[in-house]
């Protein structure tokens, strides 16, 4: 076989043929042939193919790699860079423009950008589970918390679809003790030992398998484990929580931020009844099931009626007192569980997500926002590009004469606008890095500053950064290349400008718009915030400290209350279960008439000195007395309870749990809100816990010490804190003053204030950029036409009037479309409130508005002024 | 004292491109190198070699015919120019002068 049938390898010649430049192409690919040939006749054909190959490689040399003038397109590169050259020619020439063009744009991608970030790090919740889309939270009913304890393991057994199950409770914060140090730690749950089937965990030290199975273990995260044993081994060594010893089985890497929820530790549960079996109707835990790979959530939900019916029917109709399970139905009982996708718990379902705190609609404003600011910053963009085509119809004129095609045109125009959005993208990183600490309080998240440079978010910006080129670039791309070049020549383009100034006009006033339309809600939220904050709650917020942790001192708790009362700045005292501001339980009462009516009541639990110490009013009837015993099974009422009772007189009449456990009616409070006052005030009951902190039975409930105090408030906490120090050395001291806890609720609104705050500056201030460019180009083109007006007479007032008029009229317009809109989004906004602002207030709607127009009239204002007392010579002389 | 803007393997390059007169190209080259001095040398070394010396302006080239050896593919003949000779001739001349400047002394105390 002659030598020159043989062939080097493929992949090699075509890898020389891509890369290399075509001019020196033969000749290479001549002499590695060459070689080639001699090396297969003296070498073997092997050694020749090998060494073909590495010279190849040895040829991928800068000098001989194709460079951009190699393409084929070698015209259309060559027009590109004087494209750009132009483009950046146009830009210095008129830096005043380019200036408020590319720092509008850039304030508009900088909210953009962060918004951006915030979006996506909203929709990636979860998603680092394996086989998130199989993970379901089974809620009680459509959307309850928590089921019954056997609710998993049965569902297990009975559902080939459910793969596996596993409980949570939590979150808890408890008291750590490693040797001597203490430390308080919170976002810690309990789990059964299937939970690493369902969550994703990566242990670090120890295994999955097993971590979980005995009472008294715990699975630290890193971190912590790091903080508790400082980056010792943790594995096996006993901790005490809450006096408890227990023993780490395992520890895992921290779980993402983005998770809906973030634990610190997981403890195994302890072996008793209530969690081995429990029972149907006491609703304790959070259940999560897998389902396996085939199985749908539609085919678990058929079969949960007859499910309900067999397990938890028999015990459900004890307590309710049907006769059998079908009564119960017709009589409207209901009761089911949904499988609700893990992957919408954070967004769609926050009450169930445990502590992540997202919420669609804050996806949505947020959005909305981002959009609004970036339409503004593109209304800029357009109306400035435009307004300067007189300046540019010569060029174009010129450009077309020469022989440019109108789509040569579009893409030089294109180039330009693309060119400055890439100049105000990395301004926007900038600004956006500076803006992050707001923005992170904002949207309570904290995003970090690397974060604004990793890759992907870099891709979003550039992604963002070319749709705006395209979109605000498009038309003034389209109206400058559309000119006629005869006319244009002559310099009669505007002639046609007519509609191009009413649109520009129209931007404007669309601009103005949305500037009024996010002053008006600012001042809404804010006002309606005032509003809930200035409400008569019914009761003594202030001067209220509420001490927490209570329930550690167990039968100390009664000390601590009476050497407390001996403190001369603390007016009374009380231990309660709960403290209004914070979620309260509801319990179900029925009352004891012919035809018994239930209704779950907000109950809570308080010694007698509850109503003293929260200045609460009483209406009717007599307090608790705390020398009375029997007084544990008398409970007092709120005025919502009374109206829905309905009865003349409720006093002595009774209130039952079932099974005989009655309680008679003493007295009736006046209405307090025990909560945020976006709801209202529902149907309330007190009942009676003795001194020492037990309630009805002998349950535990002193949870919280409520002290009235006087005075100064520091000194007054400190010698609190020295009392509970005595007490109990090794638990933390924590308090809150009540008001702070009652203003504490609405910090999403306050949130949302602040949201609209700072959108709405960033709206007026972009938009006033804008304003600010137009009118100086306005009055560049009217110079002459003033100066002819000022010779003929007319006073600098009244020319002055007259730039300022046309400019007024725009922001009318503005208000008109603004005001009505923002009224129906305003609404549905309060529409969550049970107490809401009066939106009849016209100040509301008027102040914004006519702050826009003094802003808009500020920024042309000044300009028209001077240019009005300019000296009508120097405009006139020329020509 | 002037500088020869050349590097040592282009000076190798432009004395075999000499020597091989009307039949330099890339293998020649390299296989002449090979041959005369033993350096083992890639060919794509051989040819940005080449390349930098005809920018250089010591080196002219122009396009042979094609020949079956290499599969149809024409060769690219590389000739010296006046310059690349005179660069050479100037190599040389200095060279020489410093060696002729080496005393007796030294190259007896350094054993030649």
């Amino acid at each position: 076989m002659s030598v020159f049938k043989q062939e080097p390898p493929q992949w090699a010649l075509r890898l020389l043929r891509f890369y290399c430049k075509p001019r020196a192409l033969e000749i290479i690919e001549g002499d590695a042939y060459e070689l080639f040939y001699k090396r297969a006749a003296t070498e073997g054909l092997k050694a020749a193919r090998r060494k073909f190959s590495w010279d190849v490689f040895r040829f991928f040399r800068f000098r001989y790699i194709k460079g951009l003038e190699d393409f084929n397109s070698l015209n259309n590169i060559a027009m590109f860079k004087n494209y750009l050259k132009i483009s950046i020619r146009s830009l210095l020439k008129q830096k005043f423009y380019s200036f408020i063009n590319i720092s509008g744009l850039a304030l508009g991608l900088a909210a953009c950008l962060l918004i951006v970030l915030y979006i996506s790090h909203e929709l990636s919740y979860d998603k680092y589970h394996k086989d998130i889309d199989r993970v379901y939270r089974v809620a009680n009913g459509q959307s309850g918390n928590w089921t019954p304890a056997r609710l998993g393991a049965q569902m297990k057994a009975d559902f080939p679809e459910v793969e596996e199950v596993a409980r949570i409770n939590g979150p808890f914060s408890q008291t750590f003790k490693v040797g001597d140090k203490i430390f308080k730690e919170e976002r810690g749950f309990s789990a059964d030992s299937t939970f690493h089937k369902i969550f994703t965990m990566e242990f670090v030290e120890g295994r999955a398998e097993g971590a979980l199975n005995k009472p008294n273990t715990i699975v630290l995260t890193q971190s912590l484990a790091n903080k508790f044993f400082d980056y010792g081994q943790a594995l096996g060594q006993i901790i005490y929580i809450d006096g408890e010893a227990t023993m780490v089985t395992g520890v895992v890497a921290d779980p993402p931020k983005n998770t809906h929820f973030y634990y610190n530790y997981v403890l195994s549960y302890p072996h008793d009844f209530w969690v081995t079996v429990g029972n149907w109707t006491g609703n304790a835990f959070f259940t999560y099931a897998k389902l396996t790979e085939q199985a749908t959530p539609e085919q678990v939900h058929a079969k949960i009626p007859d499910f309900v019916r067999e397990h938890v029917g028999p015990a459900l109709i004890k307590y309710s007192g049907h006769a059998t399970y079908d009564d119960f139905l017709a009589a409207g009982g209901k009761k089911s569980f949904t499988f609700i996708p893990m992957k919408d718990l954070h967004l769609h379902y926050p009450h169930l997500a445990l502590g992540s705190s997202g919420s669609i609609d804050n996806v949505y404003i947020f959005s909305a926002v981002a959009l609004f600011i970036l339409l503004i910053a593109c209304i800029n963009f357009m109306n400035l590009s435009t307004a300067r085509s007189a300046m540019r119809s010569k060029e174009v004129g010129m450009r077309k004469v020469l022989g440019s095609l109108r789509g040569q045109l579009v893409g030089q125009f294109m180039t330009e606008s693309v060119l400055v959005c890439l100049l105000s993208s990395v301004l926007a990183l900038l600004i956006a890095s500076l803006g992050l600490d707001g923005f992170n309080q904002l949207a309570n998240r904290d995003f970090e500053h690397a974060q604004l440079f990793e890759v992907a978010t870099l891709a979003k910006l550039f992604a963002l950064m070319i749709v705006v080129g395209l979109m605000a670039g498009s038309y003034p791309a389209l109206v400058l290349s559309s000119f006629q070049p005869i006319k244009a020549l002559k310099g009669e383009a505007q002639a046609r400008g007519k509609g191009g100034v009413l649109l520009r006009k129209g931007l404007v006033a669309f601009q103005f718009a949305i500037s009024i339309f996010l002053m008006v809600s600012t001042v809404v939220v804010f006002s309606q915030l005032q509003f809930l904050k200035k409400q008569d709650l019914g009761f003594d917020a202030e001067q209220v400290l509420v001490v927490k942790n209570v329930s550690r001192l167990g039968e100390k708790a009664q000390v601590m209350t009476q050497r407390l009362e001996q403190v001369p700045t603390v007016q009374s005292v009380s231990l309660s279960s709960q403290y209004p501001s914070e979620w309260i339980s509801d319990w179900g009462y029925q009352t004891l008439e012919d035809n018994p009516r239930s209704y779950s009541f907000i109950n809570m639990f308080a010694t007698a000195g509850f109503l003293e110490t929260m200045n609460i009013e009483l209406l009717k009837g007599r307090n608790f007395n705390r020398q009375l015993v029997s007084d544990t099974s008398n409970i007092l009422i709120n005025e919502a309870a009374a109206r829905w009772l309905g009865w003349e007189d409720p006093i002595g009449k009774k209130l039952s749990r079932g099974n005989g456990e009655d309680y008679t009616i003493i007295g009736v409070m006046k209405d307090f809100n025990f909560n945020s006052l976006k709801r209202g005030i529902s149907p309330f009951v007190l009942r009676l816990m003795t001194d020492d902190g037990h309630a009805e039975g002998g349950w535990y409930a002193g949870n919280y010490l409520a002290l009235k105090v006087s005075g100064n408030f520091q000194e007054t906490v400190s010698s609190v804190e020295d009392i509970w120090k005595e007490t109990i050395a090794d638990e933390p001291f924590e308090y809150v003053f009540l008001d702070d806890s009652f203003n504490a609720l609405y910090e999403e609104e306050e949130r949302f204030g602040q949201l609209f705050t700072a959108s709405s500056g960033l709206a007026i201030a972009i938009a006033c950029l804008g304003l600010f460019a137009l009118a100086a180009f306005t009055l560049q083109r009217r110079f002459k036409e003033i100066a002819v007006r000022k010779v003929l007479g007319a006073s600098v007032k009244s020319l002055t009037l007259m730039v300022i008029r046309n400019f007024t009229f725009l922001v009318f317009i503005g208000a008109v479309i603004a005001i009505p809109t923002a009224y129906l989004v305003m609404k549905g906004w309060l529409a969550d409130f049970a107490y809401q602002m009066n939106l009849n207030n016209p100040l509301i709607w008027l102040l914004p508005a006519l702050f826009v127009a003094v802003i808009a009239w500020l920024t042309v204002g000044f300009q028209s002024v001077k240019t009005a007392m300019s000296n009508p010579v120097k405009a006139l002389r020329s020509e | 004292m002037t500088r020869t803007n050349i590097g040592e393997f282009e000076e190798v390059v432009l004395l075999i491109v000499a020597i091989l007169h009307e039949n330099a190209y890339g293998v020649s080259v390299m296989e002449e190198i090979e041959n005369q001095t033993g350096r083992k040398i890639n060919i794509s070394a051989v040819h940005s070699a080449l390349d930098r010396l005809e920018s250089k302006g010591f080196l002219k080239s122009e396009v042979g015919g094609a020949t079956a050896e290499r599969g149809g593919r024409r060769k690219r003949f590389f000739r010296i120019t006046v310059a690349g000779q005179r660069t050479l001739d100037a190599i040389r001349e200095q060279r020489n002068r410093l060696h002729d400047q080496i005393p007796n002394l030294g190259l007896k105390y350094v054993g030649i």
